[in-house]
């Protein structure tokens, strides 16, 4: 057994535990999006980066990926953490505001505005799809392309896979690819309400065309309370 | 090639090699890597070839093809030994000559280095001063040996620590060794090799162990890696098979880039000879020791560099980071336990073992033993491989060995380490060179690339270059490395286009500051280095990029619009009455002057036109258009009532004082006067002017135009009033106390520096301010006979030509204690001085004053030698002992600048105002305001001796700030950037005519009309002149009115 310290707690865990999973048996919440059981860690979105070390040696690493090591000091939501997670946030609302996940995401670290010019992607480049075709499809008919700005996901040279059995386990995984809700506010704007999801649908005319995943919305509703 | 058995088999063949050795026979070196092939090596070599075997000579002179000596500059260059004679730049068609000097054993003088500035030549190649100072260890052995033949890096000595180890047969003492050493990874992180060395042969692995050599050299401008791997390939199979026998590695692998195909021609040339000879393989010298290399090429991704995507890279997978731990010496390249070291790590393993790790570590500090070569690039004169030892300063590589700045731009900073790496500011270049001491100015080693910047570069321009080679280069796996370089580099875009605001920039540093701390490999974690060095240094380049819409550098496109009238300090649109008088419409090109500048006529005399500096048809290879000649044309032949300056129709109440009638004050006074406030001028001399008036020469500036242009200014809104001074007529609280809103004090530097010598008191000793003002003010003529000024700045040259235009004066001579090349004066005036006349002694400095009865009669002078160069850029003067000379001199002028007056502000310090160290104004060079609220200062008093158009700057700016100070509002304000926005259709000529006119030279006064006158000396040009001058311009402004006009 390998003992750690996480938020000040002694924690116990087999050996080959990552620091998320100690944490996770604990209690202490840690956002993630690139993360989903059954599959191998990658730590691609950096969300859950946790401070660890003790005195001027800290450092931020991902907990999805670092194992437990004996003796580790682990802080899952200090300044510096919570810092780093907002902006990721930040960074992810200004490319695919549209993502349910990470609007809740969002709300639950109070981001509710981000600074960068808008974008309107349907990719985070997260890698959840790829692993969940490779590792639980067994089919490994997608994967990642390029590099730097010019990374993507798909199949060799665009080319229809043949391994491909359209199961549709890629889509089934994507945190990415529900539409987004805007509230009323300007582009930049994340109502944040998503979290509170109860009554029913109030009928309002901007969001005709939108196609929430909590469809029909009243987030905003509730935020006015 | 015959296989070794055994080391004694070896040590014979060492022997055997030495012994043939045609010992005192000369060798011609030609320097052949990637460099030396680009500037035509490859032609050396076949001429050389031909002439040695048509004459017969191959028994008289030997030829050997290397590596780079570093010395890139000057390739394609020749080394002669045993001589060691240097040829840079040879050209073809002078190898006959250099065979026969070496068959004579003499050399051809004219194709030696000459020395810049004294034009002596230095024959040997250790005595040129960019070989001198470096400490070459790992460089030069690429002089010794031919990369591609094994024999010749035997015979100087290689695999001889291979043999002395395997003799021993002890690996933990070379762990031990390398450990003593106390060697760091070149490679730019700095963890000592030898620890890395342990761990790995601590390691127990049934299925081998790996040794790798990353040459995967990717910064941009930094190419030690492929030079040592080109130069010199045995040393570093050498060193790897050291480290596989040190730490039991089983396989070796070299990840090379693919952009290296030299490099890798010659490293699979050396491995197969070094099989041949059983050095490498099953069962190397015989001892049962096994180990092999394999190449493995790279595709060029930056990425590939760290080290985990480099192991993933030979694994033939997607060249992508992961987690450490587990670090390589546990898992590496297919789980099995490696260790990386970088080329030149592994060029250092021999050094060591050849001199132990005692000798090794003498060199460089504690902490940071050996050598480190740096690749040397950029705006400095000499470019190329340097090799110093660590803790070297900057200020030594840039200067000492680079040489300095290329022309009269000034160094403003290096950037090290590449990409990853950070920009060091010149005020640092005291800095030593080791990985702790720049890791703590906020930069890196890196693989040891340095790139030396110069106020032509733009910082935020540099930050935004490196982030879009880091947007491409990021693997891409980590989200805050992959969007946060990309959104960085779109922060910065905005910057440098005009479109930043301050949110901009406090977005950009947090984002700088998540994206160093929350990514995963070496590659994110130092990517926002080069923002967040430049915003600790260079800060205010973003501020004038964001407030004041402006890049001093002159390279934001969007934001310089066209670089004449971006680099002119009042924005004149010079563009634009270029191409007025191109098609002869000279009343609108004098319009378009004088919307900008209430002195033209003064202007197109004595202005230091940095319009020309940056004109691009200057930076393109042609000497710029003759912007300050073309304004005199226009000003000579327009009648100044065309132009109707624009008055506000608002009458403003509040009174405003300004102090002082020079251009900065009386520029202040027409523009607040144009807005409609009362302004009162206060001037301590009897006529307006400052020193236009009093030191500025008829010669140059005739009395009747200063005078009609003053007049001009003068309007019913300005009262001036003359000999009232500062300090004793009235104060700067005595003027609040009269009603006064707000004051400008412009009161110029009037106060000469002394020399601080015995005698300077004495009778025919000037200050050159005070001998130019009593002569333009009253006529009074102080020089006589025999006439020294002493200084090299404009005031210096003034002085001396105006001496020389004087009763009674024999001779005159400028002293200056450097050289012409560093003489602060404008150069025409330099010229036009020494044309008239004036002996020019440089490299003097006066030491004593003679006198005779109270008055002067000689000085004494002691020689100076140039020695290492400051951080200006300059050489310093270092004394010569017993070079001392008399000189008789009977006036001697000294003009060695000037600070202004502290007594005339003395009483009002205690009202508030504050005096730097040097005697000059504090302000807030933003907004001109000084520490007393309501009081704004500019020109001379505030900057020390200055040019006229920064006065004139000052003072435009004064009256904006003055007006909204008035108003209440914020005193800096965003502007907006000043593009050209008026089109004006060109004059129709086909390139080939373009580029046939040659600048028109500026006519000039007969040398023989100028004695003893003070008639101008430069005259206008001709119509014909004026518009085949104008038609030179490139018209950078039609970039952006073109568009706007279709």
């Amino acid at each position: 057994m390998i003992k750690l310290k996480i938020n000040g707690l002694n924690v116990s865990v087999e050996k080959g535990t990552t620091i998320l999973e100690a944490a996770q048996s604990v209690g202490f919440p840690i956002p993630t999006l690139c993360h989903m059981e059954g599959l191998t860690p990658y730590g691609a979105c950096r969300l859950c980066v946790v401070e660890i070390g003790t005195g001027d040696r800290t450092k931020l690493v991902t907990s999805c990926t670092y194992p437990a090591e004996e003796g580790l000091v682990v802080r899952t939501a200090s300044e510096r953490v919570l810092k780093a997670r907002r902006m990721i946030v930040e960074l992810l609302l200004a490319s695919c505001p549209q993502s349910k996940t990470i609007q809740d995401i969002a709300s639950k670290l109070h981001v509710t505005q981000q600074r960068f010019r808008q974008e309107h992607e349907d990719c985070i480049l997260c890698g959840l799809c790829v692993r969940m075709c490779k590792e639980q499809m067994m089919a490994g008919a997608i994967g990642f392309r390029g590099r730097g700005q010019n990374r993507s996901i798909g199949t060799p040279f665009d080319i229809k896979s043949e391994v491909c059995r359209l199961c549709g386990g890629c889509i089934y995984v994507c945190p990415a690819c529900q539409l987004r809700c805007t509230f009323t506010e300007p582009d930049k704007a994340i109502c944040g309400g998503c979290l509170n999801l109860s009554p029913p649908c109030v009928d309002k005319d901007q969001f005709h065309d939108m196609m929430c995943y909590m469809d029909p919305c009243v987030a905003c509703e509730i935020k006015e309370d | 090639m015959r296989r070794l058995t055994s080391i004694d088999e070896f040590n014979n063949l060492r022997l055997q090699l030495n012994s043939n050795r045609t010992a005192g026979i000369p060798t011609i070196i030609i320097n052949a890597g990637t460099c030396g092939q680009a500037s035509g090596a490859n032609d050396l070599i076949r001429i050389t070839k031909r002439e040695l075997l048509s004459r017969a000579l191959t028994d008289k002179i030997n030829l050997r093809i290397t590596g780079c000596h570093g010395f890139c500059e000057m390739e394609p260059s020749l080394l002669i030994e045993p001589r060691g004679t240097f040829y840079p730049k040879v050209n073809p068609k002078d190898i006959p000559k250099i065979i026969d000097a070496v068959l004579r054993d003499t050399v051809v003088e004219e194709l030696l280095w000459k020395e810049l500035g004294t034009g002596d030549t230095i024959e040997l190649q250790q005595d040129i001063p960019f070989f001198k100072q470096q400490v070459r260890t790992i460089i030069s052995r690429s002089e010794k040996v031919d990369p591609i033949r094994i024999y010749n890096y035997i015979e100087s000595g290689g695999y001889q620590g291979l043999a002395k180890i395997l003799e021993r047969g002890k690996p933990k003492w070379v762990v031990e060794e390398v450990k003593a050493s106390g060697l760091r990874g070149r490679g730019g992180a700095g963890f000592l090799t030898g620890l890395k060395w342990e761990m790995l042969a601590a390691k127990k692995s049934g299925s081998g162990k790996f040794l790798i050599c990353n040459a995967d050299e990717g910064d941009p401008g930094a190419y030690m890696d492929r030079s040592v791997l080109e130069g010199n390939p045995h040393s570093i199979i050498e060193g790897m098979i050291i480290g596989a026998y040190a730490t039991g590695a089983t396989n070796g692998v070299v990840y090379v880039r693919h952009e290296y195909p030299l490099a890798i021609k010659h490293l699979l040339i050396a491995l197969r000879q070094a099989r041949e000879l059983n050095l490498l393989g099953e069962d190397i010298l015989g001892t049962g020791f096994a180990f092999d290399i394999d190449v493995i090429k790279g595709a060029g991704a930056f990425v590939c560099g760290e080290e985990t995507a480099l192991i993933r890279s030979i694994e033939g997978k997607m060249g992508e980071p992961r987690q450490r731990p587990p670090f390589p010496t546990d898992k590496g390249v297919d789980g099995k336990p490696t260790v990386i070291n970088n080329v030149e790590t592994w060029a250092n393993i021999t050094e060591i073992i050849k001199l132990g790790a005692k000798e090794f570590a003498q060199v460089g500090t504690k902490g940071n033993s050996g050598t480190k070569i740096f690749s040397l690039v950029g705006k400095v004169k000499n470019t190329g491989l340097v090799e110093v030892p660590m803790g070297a300063t900057i200020g030594e590589i840039v200067f000492d060995i680079g040489g300095g700045s290329i022309g009269k731009a000034k160094i403003k900073a290096v950037q090290t380490g590449g990409p990853s790496g950070g920009c060091i500011p010149v005020s640092m270049f005291d800095l030593p060179i080791d990985y702790d001491s720049l890791a703590k100015a906020g930069s890196i080693m890196g693989s040891g690339g340095m790139i030396v910047m110069d106020d032509n570069t733009c910082m935020v321009d540099i930050a935004k270059y490196y982030m879009n080679f880091l947007k491409d280069e990021s693997c891409g796996k980590c989200y805050t490395c992959r969007k946060g370089t990309q959104r960085m580099y779109e922060l910065l875009e905005d910057i440098t286009e005009g479109r930043g605001t301050l949110e901009h920039l406090d977005l950009l540093e947090e984002l700088a500051h998540v994206v160093a701390d929350t990514t995963m490999c070496g590659l994110g974690q130092t990517a926002p280095n080069p923002v967040l060095s430049t915003l600790k240094y260079f800060r205010n380049e973003y501020l004038e990029h964001i407030i004041d819409k402006r890049c001093r550098a002159g390279v934001c496109k969007e934001l310089v619009g066209a670089p004449c009238q971006s680099a002119c300090p009042i924005d004149t649109q010079a563009w634009r009455y270029i191409a007025h008088i191109s098609r002869g419409e000279y009343e609108e090109a004098y319009i378009a002057i004088r919307e900008e500048n209430p002195f033209p006529s003064i202007c197109a005399r004595v202005c230091d036109h940095k319009c020309e500096s940056r004109c691009r048809l200057g930076q393109s290879g042609d000497r710029p258009v003759a912007i300050r000649a073309l304004k005199r044309f226009v000003t000579d032949n327009v009648e100044p009532s065309v132009y109707k300056p624009r008055r506000s129709s608002e009458k403003q109440t509040a009174k405003i004082a300004v102090v002082g009638a020079g251009p900065g004050g009386l520029t202040a006074a027409h523009y607040l006067s144009l807005m409609g406030y009362p302004v009162t001028v206060f001037e301590m001399d009897s006529k307006p002017g400052g020193m236009l008036f009093s030191c500025i020469p008829a010669y140059r500036l005739p009395k009747e135009v200063l005078t009609k242009e003053i007049n001009s200014l003068l309007d019913e809104n300005i009262t001036l009033k003359c000999n009232s001074t500062l300090g004793t007529d009235f104060t700067v609280n005595s003027l609040f106390e009269d009603g006064y809103k707000a004051v400008f004090v412009a009161v110029g530097a009037q106060k000469g520096r002394q020399l601080e010598l015995e005698g300077e008191d004495a009778d025919g000793v000037f200050p050159s301010i005070e001998f130019l003002k009593v002569f333009n003010q009253e006529g009074k003529q102080l020089a006589k006979g025999k006439v020294g000024v002493i200084g090299g700045g404009n005031s210096a040259v003034d002085a001396a030509r105006t001496a020389l235009r004087q009763e009674g004066v024999e001779s005159v001579t400028l002293l200056y204690r450097r050289t012409q090349e560093e003489m602060p004066a404008f150069e025409e005036e330099i010229e036009a001085a020494i044309q008239e006349g004036i002996k020019l002694e440089t490299l003097v400095t006066p030491i004593k004053i003679t006198t005779e009865a109270g008055h002067i009669a000689g000085v004494e002078f002691q020689r100076n030698l140039l020695g290492k160069m400051d951080t200006s850029g300059r050489r310093r003067p270092i004394p010569i002992e017993d070079s001392n000379f008399e000189l008789p001199i009977d006036t001697l002028i000294i003009a060695i600048s000037e600070q202004p007056d502290v007594n005339s502000i003395k009483q009002d310090i205690e009202g508030g105002l504050e005096i730097t160290a040097w005697n000059t104004l504090n302000v807030n060079e933003n907004t001109l305001e000084c520490s007393r609220p309501g009081v704004f200062a500019g020109g001379d008093v505030v900057t020390g001796p200055n040019t006229v158009i920064a006065a004139i700057a000052d003072g435009k700016k004064a009256a904006k700030m003055i007006d909204r100070y008035i108003h209440g509002e914020e005193l800096r304000k965003i502007e907006q950037p000043k593009l050209p926005s008026i089109y004006i259709e060109p004059i129709q000529i086909s390139e080939e005519e373009q580029s046939d006119i040659e600048r028109v030279d500026i006519p000039r006064l007969p040398i023989k009309r100028r004695t003893k006158s003070f008639v101008e000396v430069e005259r206008a040009m001709s119509d014909a002149d004026a518009e085949h001058e104008a038609i030179r311009c490139l018209r950078c402004d039609l970039e952006f009115t073109k568009t706007k006009s279709e």
